[in-house]
């Protein structure tokens, strides 16, 4: 079996965004040379996601609006406080509870050598706290 | 708009130039978030709406055993971007501190003067070490950016923040401009005061100690001060400040303009404050 892991660096360029990443994932896909198998994309940070949707400017919007009803930036969290591991009183609560709500991975089946997705399925880089310089993994594993 | 107070501590670009910044960064201005490339520095700026951002550097050299960014990495910065404003930092404890004030202002052309006595472990209204540091300053028409009020670093006592101790500095030198950062907070009412009572002395916005920016600025300045003080009697002695990368510029911005005040007033604090401390006024 093949594992082949690429960590790739996106700079976002807004506080909130979805930024496609579907041509990325299919390249890594291409170039890791697995017929079978299956793919993972997951963020390394916990104020961003990955998110599985239709790659509509409307909807795109829709999605961060109501992750923003859901959990808004300026709700009163605990997590507003020092801390001492980061040197900074943290206010990016919000930012946090997009990512679990939003979710921060992304799996899809391979066979013959593509990825076995709906045609209107875009994978996105979900940016909750941006502008900012991130990282997300995309593993390959089959044979 | 310009966001009078910021510390280059994240830029990655400047971790391959100056090995040790990492280090520095981490153990010494315990900021400990994961550097960042000079882009985004820039696009928080953007997403901010602000043109421009002064950046800080603190010479530590005698109290710490380091430059947190030394004048000349400053320069270099500046020379990446239009968008910066580069202040100097001196280390009142060695002899040579006017004239490398001197040397930073005339041959790296910065234009203010950044000093951070609890970090530097200096009382500022010392005769002997700070005074010749202000006369240069003041000779060379540039305005002093003063840490006061509490500092979150570990090792680092806040008694040398306190704002009352920049009064003799106000008095004695009345041509050089003072900006007590931070509001002085929890010192608030000291440095309003020092405000209210000195041409010379401004404060900036660049206070965040528990919760968020919104509530935090909120507190401080619609509280501890009333909103119509800072509307009437502190207009023209307020500049925006974000103390980036402890705070996000943009999560500054939006708390300060959601305190009330006037357009005119605004204006004030994000721009025109600034530029006429820094020699801009009028253009």
């Amino acid at each position: 079996m093949k594992i082949k892991l690429s960590q790739i660096e996106i700079q976002t360029t807004q506080e909130k965004e979805l930024l496609d990443i579907t041509a990325e994932v299919e390249q890594a896909v291409k170039k890791s040379g697995v017929k079978r198998g299956m793919v993972l994309i997951v963020t390394l940070h916990t104020s961003s996601g990955i998110i599985v949707t239709e790659g509509l400017d409307c909807l795109e919007a829709d999605v961060l609006n109501h992750l923003e009803t859901l959990a808004p930036d300026q709700g009163h969290y605990l997590h507003n406080r020092y801390l001492e591991g980061d040197g900074r009183v943290a206010f990016n609560a919000g930012a946090h509870l997009k990512s679990i709500l939003g979710g921060c991975h992304a799996f899809f089946p391979i066979e013959k050598g593509q990825i076995v997705k709906g045609s209107r399925q875009r994978v996105f880089f979900a940016e909750f706290d941006g502008p900012l310089a991130r990282t997300y993994c995309i593993q390959v594993m089959g044979e | 708009m310009i966001d009078f107070h910021t510390h280059p501590l994240l830029v990655r670009e400047m971790y391959e130039r100056e090995p040790d910044l990492a280090r520095i960064a981490r153990d010494v201005f315990f900021i400990r978030n994961n550097p960042q490339p000079l882009k985004t520095f820039i696009l928080e700026l953007d997403v901010s709406g602000l043109e421009r951002a002064v950046l800080l550097p603190i010479d530590a050299r005698t109290a710490r055993g380091c430059q947190i960014y030394s004048n000349d990495l400053i320069a270099e910065l500046c020379r990446m971007s239009d968008r910066f404003i580069g202040f100097a930092s001196v280390d009142p404890h060695r002899k040579s501190a006017a004239k490398d004030l001197e040397r930073a202002i005339q041959k790296l052309k910065l234009r203010g003067l950044k000093l951070a006595p609890p970090m530097q472990e200096f009382y500022p209204n010392d005769p002997k070490l700070a005074y010749p540091i202000y006369e240069a300053a003041q000779a060379l028409k540039i305005p002093v950016l003063f840490h006061a009020g509490m500092s979150w670093e570990p090792r680092v006592r806040s008694k040398y923040g306190q704002p009352l101790l920049l009064e003799d500095a106000a008095f004695d030198f009345p041509n050089l401009n003072i900006v007590i950062a931070h509001f002085g907070w929890p010192w608030v009412a000291e440095a309003v005061m020092l405000a209210l009572k000195y041409p010379n002395v401004f404060l900036d916005t660049s206070c965040l100690y528990f919760d968020n920016p919104n509530d935090f600025l909120a507190f401080v300045m619609t509280k501890q001060v009333p909103l119509s003080a800072i509307e009437k009697s502190l207009r023209h002695k307020i500049l925006f400040g974000s103390n980036y990368p402890r705070v996000e510029i943009k999560n500054m911005v939006r708390a300060v303009k959601a305190l009330g005040l006037s357009e005119a007033c605004q204006e004030l604090i994000f721009a025109g404050n600034a530029k006429k401390l820094l020699g801009e006024a009028g253009r």
